[in-house]
């Protein structure tokens, strides 16, 4: 083929050839390239350098710390005595092992034939047992063979155990001589264990400390397409077969990767590592293998959300905490928005919201303090009553009841109310709805003050007789403040003119439960206020607030106190006039959402100004939704009107309005400022009255919206993570009834339960200082004498019946404390739901389960018992009378160091808990005044030597029986006489206190019991 | 600059556009040899040589430089899924730029009485090893490094696993499809999704049965197959191109119009407020309630629709197509005439959408029958 019959030059396409292929062969490369190197394999990379560098200092660590212990230094030495000694006396063992391997030559040799041999045996036995059913010719000579094979199987099994023999014997002249040196070779390696494990690790990932072939190995694994067999940088992952996604129509296994970059995350050496490779900051909580998430069955995203088979910054779908780390990892990571991905991970500062996926039937999760104050939050502003919120479905309505409105308070003070509570009381929970982003114009305020007009008139018009007992007198002020400060009111209650600037916490909240007494005297009158103390259940039958059974006297003075103070600054304000104008307009407007206007017009010309009020009034209530938090006649069956929120954190972000504001496009920002200003979305938007946003303002500090935004996000409805709830045990749904209802009543003001709660201690201690004339140091001390007691351990302390009944109808037990356990109307089902929460706490069985009689009876108890025990009770020995209450017997001493009255013992308290207490009573309460009298640590010796043989367990026993048995006659005597005599102390001046006398608490005075 | 964007913006607009884009065709692509003339006279034929050539993509690429500028702009031309259909229009441009300019030229070497270029290039002979094979094989290894870099650099856009309860917003078709897709805007389901479809088949099956001049067969020619050509150009480049452009850059969330450089905000609010035929006329034009009769509600819609399909091929025999029509005979010239005006139809009911709010011509909703 000639050159010119070419249409192309050559030579020009070879070149082109070749550079097509050298492209082609570039593109290869870095196709290579690029699907080789991930991000995460560099991490890895750091990671083992990181790691190498740690285990060495931790090597050199462990080394010198093995070559200065004396022990190791000691073995050494030893050691090389017992070379010496090895060397010298076995230096001519080179004949014996010659010998060995010899017999060991010759016994292979034989074991072969023996094999061989065997073999053939075997073959001519079964050809002899055949022979002798069949062929009766062959048999002489089958027999002959076999026996001959058979022999010389026995004669090569004797000289092949002769052999063996002799090697052992050979062997066993070594091993004596080695003996000792081996032996101290093994305590030297079990000595210097963690050295050797350290060393065995450096070898195996220290280029430096590897071997050569070690080195090339891992060059060549780890190169690309090899990499696939067995490289050192691998994805790692957690497959969580019971923790599931969904991934439409199917659920599949939950798959974590993110351990393939967060490399030191469960090892607790990682601790000041950068990151990825940090160890996280909870390891006893979480992935440790002893605490309870262990990262092999929870893996990471349960928790934190983000997609877990993401395997680099982005497709892991972190989520940035502020703007400013958004704009860092946008410009470190080529961070953006993952759309295709519904769970995120959980914003840092949201963190905790993670928890309540499962943890959601709990009433507070120990350890995410951000999201329980967040639920408390939301349970104190009473979220729950606008928008339902499935946790919350039968809490009660979080404010008080307006029926019966006009006999507490004015038409003047209700209409300054509504239009600005914060103004009479900064921290009230009443939010505000008026003066808000979107109804403060000009216009728009016009019209709020006439539909504050029309809602108050509703009210009163609505408002029901409730007839007011007279004072018996018109109170004592002083008298009242004295009362107000020691019967318990600052459980729940505060008294706190000005805001306070310190942070929201749980404990602060225990203390808003009720509202905060100021101004009292223009928000009511002293005549209701009477009569609201003396049985606050007549006014509202669903209040919380209890009943503190005081007298008509006491209750008489504390509302003077109460009624006293008046908050003239906010009654000066001018409640403006109806403006019937603008009254027409808003009721010709509300008319015709049912009517033309033509209609409306006329009905409007033939309506008085009390039926516009009344009726605009009516549909006002109804469109603001001010019945969710309030009983209003006339409301009864209304639906509430806010969004559910049961399943708000899984929302799509763009079933959000965002409006025109300009804020970040992710639920957390949404909420965060809906909660800052719930009317904010319409700005910019041209919205008609009724059109507007309606949620009002809680005027809510930013730490707070935060810890509610957590709450938010964490109420999800996730059916995946179902398996790693709270077991559903009985115990566990004891515990959550009792806690929510511990919560409802808010127990915790004065009790500490869980270890939480006692707020009222505080106010104590000012009462000790105030009232008794105690210093502060010293009411200190005292505050837990005088506090309502800590319910640790009740329900192992206390008898179940008697805790239902105290429950239901509280009797003093400790006559020298101010604070009064109230009376709080519980039903049944609160009562049995509390006992059951006590014991629960406790893991005691149910009470139907637990016979009193069975345990203790009684008639059981000797007369040597007895005696015993009265000596042991009487003042020569330990003297229990000193300070516990025995009937009507009070002991000698300040009240602050009485104990509780043994009369009431057997009712009480469990016989078993008794024996337990004496054992250590500091172990069930610690920090209780009852004395140790058998000291744990010296048990033996702790009882007197000279009662019931010195036996301390018998001692305790009698002395328990002996004590229950204290109540026994005055019980059968005056079954009533606890209850009646405690009542005729009223814990108020006439109390038995000396109050003149300021003795020091005594630290042996028991208290609990 | 703004500015810029925002007269871009008002005339992507698909009122201004369409026609605009219907006018020019015409233009460009004259049918007819009167339209040839009014070509002539505005020089558009010049487009066809190597400086229109250079006028074309300077245009396209000062647009698309000048576009890149803009974030919104960029975020949709850039989207991995996008890139190719902006390789598309430039592939479309240029081909049509290098046929239409070998055409030109034949016809200028025809109109001297000269042979076309293709039949210089016949006497030549080439050997299939090494020249094509050789040429073949280093295409090919051009090709796949372009595509490997091409798949490097810009990753395959997966996602997660689709979930019925949440679709994507704007979802889209693929891309080929994305002319069906708008088609659905302005037809019933029926009619887009089915009939359309099925005509388009049987339409291309037609074309050899009335396409039967052999003129321009292995040579490229403009004037020689001047209605072919258009025809065949208006259904490619604008029902289909044009239209799978529109669907990929112009059409955003709830499937609204969106300019070029304007963002794609779901909340946007535009006015749909659709009347029937009937509606309009007896509602908007008479000022009177609908009928009860649906025949005679719908009496103008099908008057219209027998019009169009029975009067204009009739009245088209008698004038432009006179000559067509001796050609070609009845049966040839009904087929031809019926696809041209179904093929017709959809540019007229877009306008008709786009103009007056026209939802259907003749809507009897009773028996699910709209078109």
């Amino acid at each position: 083929m000639g050159q010119d019959e070419r249409h192309y030059n050559i030579e020009n396409l070879n070149r082109l050839f070749a550079i097509a292929s050298l492209v082609l062969l570039g593109a290869l490369i870095w196709l290579f390239k690029d699907d080789f190197s991930h991000k995460w394999k560099q991490y890895q990379d750091q990671f083992r350098s990181l790691e190498i560098e740690k285990t060495r200092v931790k090597y050199d660590l462990a080394k010198n710390q093995l070559d200065n212990s004396p022990e190791y230094q000691e073995l050494q030495k030893q050691l090389e005595a017992a070379k010496k000694n090895y060397a010298e006396k076995c230096s001519d063992l080179g004949k014996t092992t010659k010998a060995i391997d010899k017999l060991n030559e010759e016994k292979d040799i034989t074991e072969q034939q023996f094999r061989v041999v065997k073999a053939e045996m075997d073959a001519a036995k079964f050809h002899y047992e055949e022979a002798v059913v069949h062929h009766a010719t062959d048999l002489t000579k089958a027999k002959s063979y076999y026996e001959k094979l058979d022999k010389r199987v026995q004669d090569l099994q004797a000289s092949l155990n002769r052999i063996r023999e002799s090697s052992e014997e050979q062997t066993q002249i070594i091993t004596s001589c080695e003996e000792e040196l081996k032996n101290l070779e093994r305590q030297k390696r079990t000595v210097a264990r963690q050295v050797e494990i350290l060393e065995r690790k450096l070898k195996k990932i220290d280029p430096g400390a590897m071997s050569m072939t070690n080195q090339i190995a891992s060059l060549v694994r780890d190169m690309p397409v090899l990499e696939m067999s067995n490289s050192r940088n691998r994805v790692q992952q957690i497959v969580l077969k019971d923790v599931t996604e969904n991934v439409n129509f199917m659920n599949v296994a939950r798959v974590d990767r993110c351990t393939t970059c967060h490399l030191g995350i469960d090892n607790s050496d990682y601790q000041n590592s950068p990151q990825p490779f940090k160890t996280h900051p909870k390891l006893e909580l979480f992935l440790g293998k002893d605490s309870s998430h262990p990262m092999d069955e929870f893996g990471c995203t349960v928790c934190h959300g983000g997609r877990g088979r993401g395997t680099d910054f982005v497709s892991a779908v972190h989520t940035p905490s502020s703007e400013e780390q958004r704009k860092e990892w946008e410009k470190k990571y080529g961070w953006h928005e993952y759309h295709h991905w519904k769970e995120p991970m959980y914003a840092k500062p949201y963190i905790e919201a993670g928890c309540f996926k499962c943890h959601s039937d709990q009433s507070i999760v120990k350890g995410a303090e951000k999201l329980n104050l967040g639920l408390n939050l939301i349970e104190k502003s009473g979220c729950y009553a606008c928008h339902e919120i499935e946790k919350y479905k039968d809490w009660p309505k979080p404010g008080p009841a307006l029926t019966h409105l006009a006999s507490k308070s004015t038409k003047d003070w209700t209409y300054l109310w509504i239009a600005s509570p914060q103004a009479f009381r900064h921290n009230t929970r009443m939010p505000a709805f008026f003066g808000q982003s979107n109804n403060s114009d000009p216009e728009s305020v016009k019209r709020s003050e006439q539909e504050i007009h029309t809602m108050v008139h509703y009210l009163f018009a609505e408002s029901q007789e409730f007839p007011l007992q007279s004072m018996p007198h018109w109170g004592d002020a002083q008298k009242g403040k004295e009362i107000v400060a020691s019967v318990g009111c600052f459980g729940c209650h505060q008294i706190q003119p000005q805001p306070q600037k310190t942070p929201t916490s749980r404990q602060s909240l225990l203390k808003e439960q009720g509202p905060n007494l100021i101004g009292l005297g223009s928000k009511t009158s002293k005549v209701w206020l009477y009569n609201w103390l003396k049985d606050p259940h007549r006014y509202h039958p669903k209040t919380l607030m209890p009943d503190l059974r005081l007298s008509d006297e006491e209750a008489a003075d504390a509302a003077a106190y109460l009624s006293q103070e008046k908050n003239t600054e906010f009654m000066a304000k001018k409640v403006p006039a109806i403006d019937e104008a603008v009254l027409n307009k808003i009721v010709d407007e509300l008319l015709q959402k049912n009517m033309t206007p033509k209609q409306s017009q006329q009905k409007l010309q033939t309506m008085l100004l009390d039926e516009k009020l009344h009726f605009a009034g009516q549909k006002l209530i109804g469109s603001y939704g001010c019945y969710s938090c309030h009983d209003i006649k006339g409301f009864e069956n209304y639906k509430p009107i806010g969004t559910e929120l049961t399943e708000e954190g899984s929302k799509d972000t763009d079933k959000l309005d965002f409006g025109f504001v300009d804020i970040e496009h992710r639920k957390e920002a949404w909420f965060t400022q809906k909660l800052k200003d719930p009317r904010i979305f319409d700005m910019h938007k041209i919205r008609m009255a009724d059109e507007k946003l309606r949620m009002p303002n809680f005027y809510f500090s930013d730490q707070e919206i935060e810890a509610i935004v957590t709450a938010l996000m964490g109420l999800v409805e996730d059916g995946t993570v179902e398996k790693k709830k709270m077991p559903r045990t009985t115990k566990n749904l004891y515990m959550e009834e009792g806690q929510e209802i511990v919560r409802q009543f808010n127990c915790q003001g004065c009790h500490e339960i869980e270890g939480e709660g006692g707020v009222i201690q505080e106010d104590v201690i000012s009462w000790l200082v105030n009232y008794d004339n105690r210093s502060p140091e010293e009411a200190n001390a005292m505050r837990l004498s005088f506090s309502p007691p800590n319910l640790i351990g009740e329900g192992k302390k206390v008898h179940s019946q008697w805790l239902f009944e105290f429950l239901h109808e509280p009797t003093s037990i400790r006559p020298w404390l101010k604070a009064r356990m109230p009376t709080y109307r519980f039903n049944t089902a609160h009562l049995n739901a509390l006992v059951k929460y006590f014991n629960a706490i406790d893991s005691k069985r149910s009470p139907h389960e637990f016979p009193f009689s069975g345990i203790f009876d009684m008639k059981k108890i000797t007369p040597e018992e007895l005696e015993a025990g009265q000596k042991l009770f009487s003042k020569d020995y330990f003297g229990c009378a000193q300070c516990h209450i025995v009937g009507d017997k009070m002991p000698a001493g300040s009240a602050d160091s009485w104990a509780p009255n043994f009369a009431l013992a057997k009712d009480r308290l469990d016989p078993e808990w008794i024996i337990e207490w004496m054992h250590n009573p500091q172990a069930l309460l610690p920090g209780t005044k009852m004395p140790t009298y058998f000291d744990p640590q010296n048990f033996e010796g702790a009882g007197p030597e000279d009662i019931l043989g010195g036996d301390e367990n018998l001692q305790i026993k009698a002395l328990r029986n002996y004590i229950l048995t204290l109540s026994q006659p005055q019980k059968e005597e005056n079954k009533e006489k606890p209850k009646p005599e405690v009542q005729s102390q009223p814990p108020t001046s006439t109390s038995p206190s000396p109050v003149t006398s300021p003795a020091p608490p005594s630290t042996t005075a028991p208290e609990g019991g | 600059m703004e500015a810029i964007k925002h007269f871009i913006n008002t005339i992507s607009a698909p009122y201004i556009m369409f026609p605009v884009v219907l006018l020019l065709f015409f233009f460009v692509f004259p049918p007819t040899t009167g339209l040839m003339k009014i070509n002539r006279r505005l020089g558009l034929y010049k487009l066809w040589t190597k400086q229109g050539g250079i006028a074309l993509f300077s245009t396209l690429i000062v647009f698309f430089g000048f576009g890149l500028t803009d974030e919104n702009f960029r975020k949709i031309v850039m989207k991995p899924d996008n890139v190719p259909i902006v390789a598309l229009i430039f592939l479309v441009v240029f081909f049509l730029w290098l046929s239409m300019k070998q055409g030109w030229e034949n016809d200028a070497r025809i109109a001297q009485g000269k042979l076309p270029n293709e039949a210089e290039d016949a006497k030549e002979k080439i050997l299939v090893w090494p020249d094509l094979v050789y040429i073949e094989f280093i295409c090919l290894i051009i090709c796949s490094a372009f595509l490997i870099v091409w798949a490097i650099l810009l990753p395959a856009p997966l996602e997660e696993p689709a979930n019925p309860s949440v679709s994507p917003n704007p979802s889209k078709a693929p891309w080929y499809f994305l002319g069906l897709q708008e088609m659905l805007v302005y037809f019933d389901p029926w009619i887009a999704g089915v009939l359309f479809p099925t005509v388009i088949i049987f339409g291309m099956m037609c074309i050899p049965f009335i396409d039967t001049n052999r003129k321009g067969s292995g040579y490229y020619t403009f004037q020689q197959r001047q209605m072919a050509i258009s025809i065949f150009l208006f259904f490619w480049l604008v029902l289909w191109i044009f239209l799978i452009i529109t669907g990929t850059f112009l059409r955003g969330p709830n499937w609204n119009f969106f300019g070029p450089f304007e963002y794609w905000d779901p909340h946007k609010l535009v006015a749909l407020t659709n009347v029937n035929l009937s509606e309009f006329i007896y509602m908007i034009v008479l000022n009177q309630k609908l009928p009860s009769n649906i025949l005679l509600r719908e009496m103008w819609g099908i008057l219209l629709i027998i019009a169009y399909f029975g009067l204009i091929p009739w009245m088209l025999a008698k004038t432009a197509f006179r000559t067509l029509y001796e050609k070609m005979g009845v049966a040839r010239y009904s087929i031809f005439t019926i696809l041209l005006l179904m093929s017709a139809s959809l540019p007229i009911k877009m306008f008709l959408r786009w103009a007056f709010n026209i939802k259907y011509i003749v809507a009897i909703p009773e028996f699910f029958f709209n078109i």
